[in-house]
């Protein structure tokens, strides 16, 4: 008895040291609130944010927000509560959270901006591809689409919007539409998907093909909404290219949608580079020194770091996927994560 | 008043719904461009497929008297493990079998169990452990959604076998085969409730529980079977929306629920139980969604698409209410 006594109490005291030790080799913990679960761009992101700050030596500790407002303002109460070493927000609503951001900074927990941009407040640091960029990417290879299918930037697209009370579908919107203003010979038709639930995607583009049987193409603003179109599409008889199809995010079904043929382009938001850009900056953000503007080189994407009214704002270029390239390594939606250690900028 | 009058108002109350289907269509197709098309009437049906077979048995535990929050997530679920067992990409294992035509059926019983375990998790907490339908189903309704995300790992299955993606692709006389299995499921139910022996007590039950249990009526397998009923109903809805989205996503079907419980309660079934019948349910379903593809169709700012949905529900209820005070005063 004895010796079982003393071999679990050793068993103990060598487990507490190698904790003891293990934590204080880290840096600290950092939360990273995520507006939802519910879709693979957030998912992936917990994966890779947690990867690359546990190589800089952070531990990260995630907290999901249901896309609901009030539940990540109280996630935020309480992460500021445990001092953490910085917060790292996906805001559900940006404006909402702006309070929160203010509230943390004066804590002394710095906050870092992960792909959802507020600008209506100063943060630590912000690391976006630009929702209103990606409608801006978006336009672009959609007037170039366009073209190629009726010899010049005219003809009927369908628009559909992910939940109406989400600011991330309506900045994609305002990107898209301010582009495309340009081009009156262009008819939008813009309907939103409640909740980003795929099969009132799939409703809307079933009954738009009725009503408007001349529709060129259709953008959604993400890929797990483009498989509810394409299936509503193959209901309606119609074949891959029949009617162009345009999408954000980059998610992995919307890449094998491009492999299939349905979809023609998938606007990346860069999640690896997103992600990396972070941990990267993290030692400078936690001491609070001061980051320089400039290019920096994150997982090969030549990124600009600017000095903004709401703080330092590291943009990086989000990419169109098309068959020519889908098949490279560094969209995430291939889901293989950069090797290689972080390297923080010094 | 005269008997033939009072059973001229008495039919014209009973089947008032669909009366407002019969006005709201009527109203859409004049005003809404490109309504009225046999497409689009198609479209209805096969739309309020998903929500109908849920309604059907959410309905059923009302009349029973009690409350099913989770069949929304039960859906979910069952479409997410149909999807990961017979879907090529993303989380799917791409699970094939010869003979083909074998694969619908097997499928469809895997969804069927998975519904009918949520049911049966359900009714064993609500009749055997005594807790409220309440809190025993909105429990459901969280940790089943929370298993649909923990299952796949937030990721979507896509590409749905052919062999069963086919039952979303083909019509019989223009009208798609989902529409016609949701016909089919309030058919059934709708003389199971009516005039079999299980329907006739669900109905005493949520009528008077205790009346009926001292009838010798064994009241708790009843109420037991509803939830079973639900969630194998359930399990069908997640079976046919993922057909229909070629997959499953971990969101799929979010927002149901309200619809569900929107159309129950368009149909005429008392929130208080004892009183509903599914075909005013049907009528129901029909009704939300002739409103959902008006709203497609029209050019409306997208923001304002709920607050025209919920204000038309809301209209609805009203002339419900309407209708049952009407019943009192003139009956």
């Amino acid at each position: 008895m004895k010796i079982v006594r003393r071999t679990f109490i050793g068993a103990a005291i060598a487990g507490l040291t190698l904790a003891t030790s293990a934590y204080a080799q880290d840096k600290g913990t950092i939360y990273y609130m995520v507006p939802t679960l519910l879709d693979e761009f957030q998912t992936e992101s917990v994966s890779a944010i947690e990867n690359f700050m546990g190589q800089v030596g952070y531990k990260v500790a995630t907290l999901n927000a249901d896309n609901k407002t009030d539940v990540q303002q109280g996630q935020m109460d309480t992460a500021i509560l445990t001092k953490p070493k910085a917060i790292i927000l996906a805001a559900v609503d940006f404006n909402a959270l702006a309070p929160y951001i203010e509230k943390a900074r004066e804590a002394g927990v710095p906050v870092m901006i992960f792909d959802r941009q507020i600008t209506s407040t100063v943060s630590d640091f912000t690391s976006v591809a630009g929702t209103v960029e990606i409608g801006h990417v978006a336009a672009g290879e959609i007037q170039r689409l366009l073209t190629e299918k009726n010899g010049s930037v005219k003809g009927k697209v369908l628009q559909v919007l992910g939940d109406p009370g989400d600011p991330y579908t309506l900045d994609i919107q305002k990107g898209f539409e301010e582009m495309m203003a340009d081009y009156p010979d262009v008819e939008i038709i813009t309907k939103p998907a409640m909740q980003w639930e795929a099969s009132n995607a799939g409703s809307i583009v079933a009954d738009q093909l009725l009503a408007n049987p001349d529709i060129d193409l259709i953008f959604v603003h993400a890929a797990h909404l483009a498989v509810a179109a394409v299936a509503s599409l193959e209901s309606a008889g119609k074949k891959p290219g029949d009617v162009l199809l345009v999408s954000s995010n980059g998610a992995p079904v919307g890449l094998d949608l491009i492999r299939q043929g349905w979809e023609q382009v998938e606007v990346e938001q860069p999640l690896y580079a997103q992600a990396a850009a972070l941990a990267m900056f993290a030692d400078k953000v936690t001491n609070g020194e001061e980051l320089v503007p400039g290019t920096y080189d994150v997982l090969g994407l030549k990124s600009e770091l600017t000095i903004e009214d709401w703080g330092p704002d590291l943009k990086i270029p989000g990419a169109a996927i098309t068959p020519e390239n889908v098949d490279e390594a560094r969209f995430w939606g291939n889901l293989q994560a950069p090797e290689g250690p972080i390297e923080p900028v010094q | 008043m005269s008997p033939a009058r009072r059973a001229t108002i008495e039919f014209l109350l009973d089947n008032l719904v669909w009366l407002m289907l019969i006005v709201v269509l009527a109203v859409f197709s004049l005003t809404v461009p490109n309504y009225f098309q046999f497409g689009i009437f198609a479209n209805i049906f096969e739309q309020s497929t998903f929500v109908g077979v849920m309604a059907i048995g959410l309905a059923i535990v009302i009349i029973a008297g009690n409350l099913d929050l989770s069949v929304e997530s039960t859906a979910a679920l069952s479409a997410m493990v149909t999807g990961m067992l017979f879907s090529s990409s993303g989380v799917g294992m791409g699970i094939a079998f010869e003979p083909a035509w074998l694969m619908p059926v097997v499928s469809l019983l895997i969804a069927l169990a998975v519904g009918g375990i949520i049911g049966f998790i359900n009714g064993f907490f609500v009749t055997r452990v005594g807790m409220s339908a309440f809190i025993v189903t909105l429990a459901s309704f969280i940790w089943v959604r929370g298993l649909v995300v923990a299952i796949s790992g937030g990721r979507s299955a896509q590409n749905l076998a052919p062999p069963i993606r086919i039952i979303g692709m083909e019509d019989i006389l223009g009208v798609p085969l989902l529409a016609w299995i949701s016909v089919g499921c309030f058919v059934i139910f709708a003389f199971v409730m009516a005039k079999t022996p299980f329907g006739r007590y669900i109905t005493l039950v949520g009528g008077n529980q205790d009346a009926t249990f001292r009838a010798g009526i064994n009241s708790n397998r009843i109420l037991w079977t509803s939830f079973v009923v639900a969630g194998v109903l359930a399990g069908l809805a997640g079976w046919l929306l993922a057909i229909r989205t070629s997959g499953a996503t971990a969101n799929l079907g979010v927002g149901m629920l309200f619809n569900a419980f929107a159309a129950v309660v368009i149909g005429g079934v008392s929130l208080k139980g004892g009183i509903g019948k599914l075909p005013g349910v049907y009528a129901g379903v029909l009704l939300l969604y002739s409103i959902h593809t008006a709203i497609n169709l029209m050019g409306l700012p997208a923001h304002f698409t709920q607050m025209i949905l919920g204000g038309l529900v809301l209209a609805a209820v009203l002339l419900d209410t309407f209708k049952l005070r009407l019943r009192e005063k003139l009956l």
